[in-house]
This record gives structure tokens, C-alpha cells and sequence, in this order.
């Protein structure tokens, strides 16, 4: 039994985006998929707005508008785009994702899917409505919604698939290491292209690289009766060792992986001097926040609190185990966020793009927790990045003037605030 | 249903963070599911703010569906406590107001103490500009009240906004001329205005309200309900600058005379010297810019304007009347305003080359055919350019974090009209340097054919340059979505005609910035000719016929 980690759960006031900013990446991830919406002008603005103008690279994203006359009828007729998407696109597979306003009008997404879907390009549901799922929180309806066309294995396969959507890069580290470390690897799951799922059978060793996928995790070991690796998420030294001893062990396999994680930290040395004892607060919402605050705790800085959108008490077990003694937050409260870091004074708080300038208009370092989600900071490889990551911030406020801070700077900047912005943290 | 890649407005709730997050003790609270919160990011990232927007998302979930439960009173509550707004107005989002929950009822068992308004903004039925302009509408006209006029002359800005296009520019530029005038502001809104600001309204003597999106409608109403004169023009360009302070001095002068009767010393426009940032220079250098030998070569280039109804309008009449480029087309997408736009454009462009429409494939259709030497849009059309390779400048919202620079650069009065010149200048390929490579050939130029000739220096894909119009086109089709069945745009289908060796090889004589345009236009010419293949002889006939 995991032990009882202990958490608070508050109202879950906080700043975010929908799942929807999940197809920022994962288009990309799996090269011959469209993602079509079936959404609003707020989705349409939502992704122009976050994941930028793609226009020039020909997303294969899109929105199918509901306009106000489509809200009356009763299942909305979306075989038109389909057709278009396929002509145009060509893709192999397309996901028809939920948002708010359908899941309002209750559209039945299952049965709109069925409806357009072919054997040649099937058209799969993902629940991605920002009613309920968060930011990369619909990587995991992807991967549910991908899992039926893996193939099964046979029982004597005994391989492992790694987890989560990463770069092709961090995919060939994995993969390298893997064949370094003696264990026979059967693939990505979700792999570059539609036809290159991995085989999941009883035999396979499931390796999650991401924190944000325990739904598709259980359905896999529940439909394939296949292993589930419980370690720490490979990120930083710490989380690198556990996860490839504990993976090798699953292969029968001893190794000891400590001299490695002790170069890896003397190579990151200059970012951990700069860490240790340094008070870090995380007011992030990418569901990364748990491995990275184990991370940095491990690297010598003193985390405050650590507040992330869910957390899972089986999946997250090993960081929970590590962050043991933090205060963890789930769905937390901004305001009373914005109180703990004014009595608490952190060094650094990790949060997120909708937050970080108003903090730092506040006196407070802060650096954009989405940062992490769109670098590579899995693996050895991706451990200076991280580390990076983690002092960028501190190294670049530290080096500029601190008169800086005076409010005159701001003045005027801001309509609703003229010239009065009151540092919170620094007196 | 169509296809949606790109929106030009953003949502009606956008627009009434944009309200909120310009004035002082206002918040706005949107009864969402917490992904309507990105707005928020839109102020912080953009406009880089050093304060929390004044902006809470009241989080509705799935399980609070499920439950029937509500959180909106709990938020006003906690927004009440933590922000001490004057007033809080409460609006639903595109799935919430599916439901149809009595949000009065909601707000009222809150119990808060500051004032409260449900504000009704069908996302159906309204988009960015209208929510914005409509609840600042609002609440001039709640909060409004009758004043005593103010001793000295003075006037009210109404339309300066939170992520307005240069609003904080143009309102530099405003209170500078004002200044000059010796003339006071009484209030400006909705920019760090507050309710008390607005119920000073009525004191002005006049009131500017200078974008025909936002303030106008206030403007009127200050006018029939308190006898406020509106003025309602938007300075851009030299001469509208010198009519509108000749108008702004006669309105004050009425009703300074009305006032105090012949007591009242009427004021006059000083020398047009002390607008000028020393005091002692030409306001603007524009009339004398326009005259010079340098922009001989340079203003018979071709020039379309693209975007909200006010830039749309004060562009095109600037490169006309001051600059005296010929406009090869306009458009807004702002399908409200296009009656008013498309009259304003009168003797500019003709019916067939205005285009009023909200998708953003046609502005790129229109523009792939015309190809102008110049391209006024928004982001998306500096996108669309990008593509074609075509130099565009932005004169009007959606922007880019590009657009938000730090210099003072402002579109109204004196001081703007040298601004939008100098993009001009600096956007559009130059006029006697053209020639000289015209002449002499490259002039060493061709290995950089991979930047963008002028401009930000952005490189440009070097296959999207070289694109000919007839290949970009499926492209673009493929954009377009549920579009093109609703509204074909022009996008031709005939075959591209074949380039012989030879007139290849005299194409690439042509200097590498103006080949893509040449190419265009030769390959336009042949296939209207009926030529499956372009030889050296129709490429000369068809420069002879261009001109090119």
C-alpha cells in the first residue's frame, strides 16, 4: 500500500487554460493526425491565443464552429469537414475533441465519431471539455482513445512502452539508454505516426514519462493486464536513477545507477549552488508540479508549497513518497496563494504564463511553469535543461538593477493601476 | 458550421475583460469553465501588466453541473474581499449561458456591497468589439450624472482601452495637442477611469470620442442627455488633424459663449509650430516629406488596407490624400461597420474593391490576386503577406506582441501622421534604390534572397517567397475549411503555364525582390491569354503590356 500522503484540496480558484492547449503539442507529436474541435469562437480564440498563429505551418488543428443557429439542432453534422479534412490533410487518424459548449448541449460525441468514422481513417472521441479537464490533462484522453489500436502482444513479449508524448530526440535518449541498460524496448506510445502504435500485451512493462496520464495508465493495465512501473518520473538526476533502476529491476535486471547520478549532478553543480536553501513556491497548473518540486527539493532548495491540479495518490506515489513533509495543494486558491507568498516571501515561485508578469510586478521572481511543458527535460539528457529552467529566472533579476523595482517604472503601464503598484514581497 | 482556423475579434467576454481591466475599481467576473480564464493572458502577456488584470474566472465544472451547484456567489464574495472593486459586473460564457440560471438572483445572495451588474453578452450574438463598446455604453449611461460645468475649457476622451490598437500612444498624442490648445481633460475612459470619473462626464465642455469601435456611443449619449457636443472624427493624417482641432476649437468656443456670453474670450488655434515636440519645428514633417524628389518613385506604389473600421478609413485616406498612393483595395472585418466604411471610402475604392468579411482566406484571396506593394492589415494579414511576399505593416487589431513596442507611437494627431509615414517608408521596398538595381541588376543582393527585402528583417521561407500565386492558392484553399462552400473565394483553378529555360533565365534578371510579383503577374497574363507556356516572347509582350 502506498503510504497515506497527505494534501489539501481547495476550490480550485486558480489560473489555467483548457485541455484544448494539449493539441499544441500533440499534433505535432503524431504526424499524420488532425485534431478537429467541435467548439466555439472561444476555443478558435483560446488556441490562436495560446499556441500562437500556426496558420503559416498549416495546423492540422481546426474548429468546427457552433454558431447560434447550430445550437438548436440536435446532433451537429460535421461529415462536410470531415471530407474536407481528408481531402485537404490527408491524415491517418482524426480526433474529434469535446469542448464546454457541446458538452452543455450534450452532444453525443461517442456516437458522432462512430458516425464519420472509416476503417481507412477513423475518427476517435477525446474528451478534452474544459468543464472537466485541464491543460495537459487530455494528453491523457488521446492516449485512452489511441490504446484500442495497439496491437496485443503475445504474452512472452516482455518489452516496455514508454509512456507520454516526447520529441523525437528525447524519444531516441530513451531508447538509446534502454539498449545501453539491457532492456528490449517495443515502443512510444503515442508513436510519430498512427501505424506505429506499440504492441501492449501481459508482457509489457508500461514506463510512464509523463505525470499527467494515470487514467490511460489504469485502463492499459486493466484492458492488456500488463505492468505498470511505479517510480519517480524520469526528471532530474534523482528521478532518472529511480526510474531506470526500477525499470531494469522489472527486466530482472540489478544495476546501480549512482555514480551516474552523481555526475549528473556535479554537472549541474553551478545551477544547484545557486539553488541550495533557496525558497521555492509553486503556483503551476501543468500537472508537471509534482516531479519538478521532488527535483528541486533534491537539488537543496526549500519548496514552500507545491500546488498542482490533481493529484493521484497510486500514480504519484513515489513523488508524494519524496515531497514528503511539502505542502501540497490540489486545485488550490489564487488568493490565498497570493497571501502565503506575501507572508512566506519566496526566492522563486514557479507558476504560469497568465500569472508570472503580475507577479513579478509584485517584487516576486517568477518564472512560467509552461516553460517546462514545451522543453526537453526528460532523461540525462534533459537535465542541465531543466536545471536551467529552474535558475534562468533567478540569475537574470539577480543581475539587473535593482532600482529596477521601483514602482515608478510601472506607472502608466497599466489603465486599471496608474502608477500604483505596490510590491507585495520586497519592502 | 464551418471550419475555423483564425478569428480576427476575439470573444464578447474578451471584450469586457478589456473594459474591466481599463478602469479603476471595476472587475469583471466571468461565470466560466475555468479554460475562459486565457483571456486573461492575452493583458498579461500583450501588455506585459504589472498587476493582476481585473479579471476572475468563477470556475463552473463539470461536477458543479452535475451537482447544480453554483459558485458565483462564493466569487463575488472573495473578489469583494480581496479587490474592493466599486462595481463587479458578472458576465456568462458561451456554455454557460446555455443554462440559463437567473445570474441576478445568483449575484444579489452573494451579498456583496459594491455594486453589481449582470451584463447580457450573448457570445452568439456579439463578439469582442461590440461587448466592449456596449457594456462602456452601459455604464455611462448608469453612472452619468448631471455636473456643473467645468470653469475652463475642457473636454472628455472616451475610447482609450486596454489592449486598444497604440491606445496608450494616441492618448499622449491627444493630451499633447490638448495642451497646446491650453484646454484641460475633464475625464478619460474607459482608460483608468473611474465610476466616479464617469459620473463626472457631463462637466466637459466637449466630448472626443475619436474610434468609431469603442466611446462613440457614449459620446452621443453624453450629447442628447446632457448637451455635451460629441466630436467624433478621428485625427489621422495631417489636414484631418488641422479640421479637427479647427472643429474641437469652434465646439468649445460655442459652448464657451453659450456659457458666459460675451465675458467669454474665444480660443484660437496657435501657431501650428508650438505642436511640434521642441515648440519651434513643423508639427509633422508629412506635407513636405510627401513633396520631396525621393518620393517621386516612390508613391505610385499600390497599396491595400485591411482592418477595424476606424484605422481602415483613417488609412487609406492618409496614403491617398498625403502620401498619394493609389489604394488598389479596403476592407474591414467588422461586418457591423462596413455600411459606414465602405461610405467613408467613397471616391477611394470601388464596390468591387471593398471587402467587408470576417474570414480572414478571402482577405488572403484578394490579396493574392492584387498583389500591392504595400499591405495595411492586422496580424493575420502580416501573416498572409509573409507568405506571398508581399511588405505589410499593421494598422489595426488583432496584433501580434510585435505591435506592442515601447517607443511612443501614436496614430492620431501631428505626431502620429509622421508615424504611420515613416512604417510606410520603411516597410515598402525603397523608391531610387529600386532603381539602381533595376538597372544594374542585383547588385549583389541575390545570395540574401532568403530575408525579406525590407522591413523587420524577419526571415521569410524562401519556397513561400518563390510561391506563385497559382500554387500558394491550394494552400490557402486548404485553410479556407467550411468556407469555401459558403462564400467561394477567388482562387484560381486554371493550370499554371510552363517557363521555358529561356524565360526563366530572364525572370531571374529581374531583381529578386519584385520577381515573385513579376512571376505572378506574367503567369496572370499568359493563362488570361490562353498560353500553356510562358517562352522568352510572352514574357516580353506581357512586361511591354504590365509595364513591369
Amino acid at each position: 500500500m502506498p503510504p497515506k500522503a497527505s494534501f489539501t484540496r481547495e476550490d480550485g480558484l486558480y489560473h489555467s487554460f483548457c485541455g484544448l492547449v494539449s493539441v499544441g503539442w500533440l499534433y505535432q507529436k503524431i504526424k499524420d493526425s488532425f485534431f478537429l474541435i467541435l467548439g466555439t469562437h472561444t476555443c478558435a480564440h483560446l488556441l490562436q491565443n495560446t499556441l500562437g498563429v500556426m496558420i503559416f505551418a498549416r495546423p492540422r488543428f481546426a474548429v468546427s464552429l457552433l454558431e447560434e443557429g447550430d445550437l438548436s439542432s440536435a446532433q451537429p453534422h460535421i461529415a462536410d469537414q470531415i471530407e474536407e479534412i481528408k481531402r485537404e490533410h490527408r491524415p491517418s487518424v482524426i480526433f474529434l475533441l469535446s469542448s464546454c459548449t457541446p458538452e452543455v448541449m450534450k452532444v453525443e460525441f461517442e456516437g458522432l465519431a462512430h458516425s464519420v468514422s472509416t476503417p481507412e481513417v477513423p475518427v476517435l472521441f477525446v474528451p478534452a471539455s474544459g468543464l472537466d479537464y485541464t491543460f495537459a490533462q487530455s494528453e491523457d484522453s488521446v492516449l485512452q482513445a489511441l490504446l484500442p489500436f495497439c496491437p496485443v502482444a503475445p504474452p512472452d513479449d516482455r518489452r516496455v512502452v514508454f509512456l507520454g508524448s516526447v520529441n523525437d530526440a528525447i524519444a531516441d535518449d530513451f531508447a538509446l539508454e534502454a539498449a545501453r541498460l539491457g532492456i528490449p524496448v517495443a515502443g512510444f506510445l503515442p508513436a510519430n505516426h498512427f501505424h506505429e502504435l506499440p504492441p501492449i500485451g501481459p508482457g509489457t512493462v508500461i514506463a510512464p514519462l509523463q505525470p499527467f496520464l494515470p487514467r490511460v495508465a489504469n485502463q492499459i493495465v486493466n484492458e492488456r493486464e500488463c505492468t505498470l512501473l511505479s517510480s519517480l518520473f524520469p526528471f532530474g538526476p534523482d528521478g532518472c536513477r529511480a526510474f531506470w533502476e526500477d525499470l531494469a529491476a522489472e527486466f530482472g535486471l540489478q544495476v546501480d545507477l549512482s555514480e551516474r547520478e552523481a555526475r549528473a549532478w556535479e554537472r549541474i553543480k553551478h545551477h544547484t549552488d545557486l539553488l541550495r536553501g533557496k525558497k521555492v513556491f509553486f503556483a503551476a497548473d501543468t500537472l508537471l508540479e509534482l516531479p519538478l518540486a521532488r527535483f528541486l527539493r533534491a537539488a537543496g532548495a526549500e519548496v514552500l508549497e507545491c500546488s498542482t491540479p490533481y493529484i493521484n495518490r497510486r500514480f504519484h506515489s513515489r513523488e508524494l513518497q519524496a515531497l514528503e513533509g511539502v505542502r501540497l495543494v490540489e486545485q488550490a486558491n489564487f488568493e490565498r496563494q497570493l497571501r502565503s507568498i506575501a507572508e512566506e516571501r519566496p526566492d522563486l515561485v514557479i507558476s504560469n504564463i497568465i500569472t508570472a508578469n503580475p507577479l513579478i510586478g509584485r517584487g516576486v521572481v517568477a518564472k512560467w511553469g509552461t516553460e517546462f511543458i514545451f522543453s526537453p527535460i526528460h532523461g540525462w539528457a534533459g537535465v542541465n535543461t531543466l536545471a536551467s529552467l529552474c535558475t534562468r529566472a533567478l540569475r537574470r533579476h539577480a543581475q539587473l538593477d535593482p532600482l529596477g523595482l521601483d514602482p515608478v517604472w510601472t506607472a502608466g503601464v497599466m489603465p486599471s493601476l496608474p502608477g500604483e503598484v505596490i510590491p507585495l514581497t520586497r519592502s | 458550421m464551418r471550419l475555423a482556423y483564425w478569428m480576427y475579434e476575439g470573444t464578447a467576454h474578451h471584450g469586457v475583460g478589456r473594459i474591466a481591466n481599463s478602469m479603476r475599481g471595476v472587475h469583471a467576473v466571468f461565470h466560466a469553465p475555468q479554460g475562459d480564464d486565457y483571456v486573461t493572458t492575452i493583458f498579461t502577456m500583450l501588455e506585459r501588466t504589472p498587476g493582476f488584470p481585473a479579471m476572475t474566472t468563477s470556475v463552473v465544472s463539470g461536477t458543479d453541473l452535475a451537482r447544480g451547484a453554483i459558485r458565483l456567489p462564493e466569487t463575488l464574495r472573495q473578489v469583494e474581499a480581496s479587490k474592493h472593486p466599486d462595481l463587479i459586473v458578472v458576465v456568462a460564457s458561451c456554455s454557460t449561458i446555455l443554462l440559463q440560471e437567473n445570474l441576478e438572483i445568483a449575484a444579489r445572495s452573494s451579498g456583496v456591497g459594491c455594486d453589481v451588474m449582470v451584463f447580457d453578452a450573448n457570445p452568439y450574438r456579439m463578439a469582442e468589439t461590440r461587448a466592449a463598446d456596449g457594456l462602456f455604453t452601459e455604464l455611462v449611461r448608469r453612472y452619468a450624472a448631471p455636473q456643473t460645468p467645468t470653469p475652463r475649457p475642457s473636454v472628455n476622451i472616451l475610447g482609450p482601452s486596454s489592449l486598444g490598437f497604440h491606445a496608450r500612444h494616441d492618448l499622449i498624442a491627444l493630451r499633447r495637442m490638448l495642451r497646446v490648445l491650453g484646454v484641460d481633460v475633464n475625464v478619460v475612459a474607459p482608460w483608468g477611469a473611474s465610476l466616479d470619473d464617469l459620473r463626472r462626464l457631463p462637466a466637459a465642455w466637449v466630448t472626443i470620442a475619436p474610434y468609431r469601435e469603442l466611446g462613440r456611443l457614449a459620446a452621443e449619449h453624453l450629447q442628447t442627455r446632457f448637451g455635451v457636443p460629441a466630436l467624433c472624427e478621428a485625427p489621422i493624417g495631417v489636414q484631418p488633424t488641422l479640421r479637427w482641432l479647427n472643429a474641437l476649437v469652434e465646439h468649445l468656443n460655442q459652448v464657451g459663449a453659450r456659457a458666459a456670453g460675451p465675458a467669454f474670450a474665444p480660443l484660437t488655434l496657435p501657431p501650428l509650430t508650438a505642436f511640434s515636440l521642441d515648440g519651434m519645428s513643423a508639427p509633422s514633417n508629412v506635407p513636405w516629406f510627401a513633396r520631396t524628389a525621393d518620393m517621386e518613385s516612390f508613391s505610385g506604389k499600390t497599396a491595400f488596407v485591411f482592418g477595424d473600421a476606424t484605422h481602415t478609413v483613417g488609412v487609406v485616406r492618409f496614403l491617398a490624400d498625403e502620401l498619394g498612393m493609389p489604394i488598389v483595395g479596403a476592407g474591414t472585418y467588422l461586418l457591423k461597420e462596413a455600411d459606414w466604411v465602405r461610405e467613408q471610402l467613397q471616391g477611394y475604392v470601388t464596390d468591387e474593391q471593398f471587402l467587408a468579411t470576417d474570414e480572414f482566406q478571402q482577405v488572403a484571396a484578394r490579396l493574392a490576386d492584387l498583389r500591392p506593394e504595400l499591405v495595411c492589415g492586422t496580424q493575420m494579414e502580416r501573416h498572409t503577406a509573409r507568405r506571398y511576399g508581399l511588405n505589410c505593416m499593421v494598422v489595426a487589431p488583432p496584433t501580434h506582441i510585435e505591435n506592442h513596442l515601447l517607443a511612443y507611437r501614436p496614430f492620431l494627431g501631428f505626431d502620429g501622421a509622421d508615424v504611420i509615414a515613416d512604417e510606410v517608408y520603411t516597410t515598402c521596398t525603397l523608391g531610387m534604390e529600386k532603381h539602381l538595381i533595376d538597372l544594374f541588376g542585383d547588385a549583389g543582393l541575390e545570395d540574401t534572397e532568403e530575408k525579406s527585402p525590407a522591413g523587420n528583417g524577419a526571415p521569410t521561407p524562401p519556397v513561400e517567397v518563390a510561391e506563385p500565386v497559382t500554387r500558394a492558392a491550394p494552400a490557402l484553399a486548404a485553410a479556407n475549411g467550411g468556407a469555401v462552400a459558403a462564400a467561394p473565394a477567388p482562387v484560381p483553378t486554371v493550370v499554371t503555364p510552363v517557363w521555358t529555360h529561356e524565360a526563366e533565365a530572364m525572370l531571374k534578371k529581374v531583381p529578386f525582390f519584385v520577381r515573385g510579383r513579376v512571376r505572378a503577374n506574367v503567369e496572370k497574363y499568359a493563362r488570361e491569354r490562353g498560353h500553356a507556356e510562358i517562352t522568352a516572347d510572352v514574357l516580353l509582350s506581357a512586361r511591354e503590356a504590365l509595364g513591369a
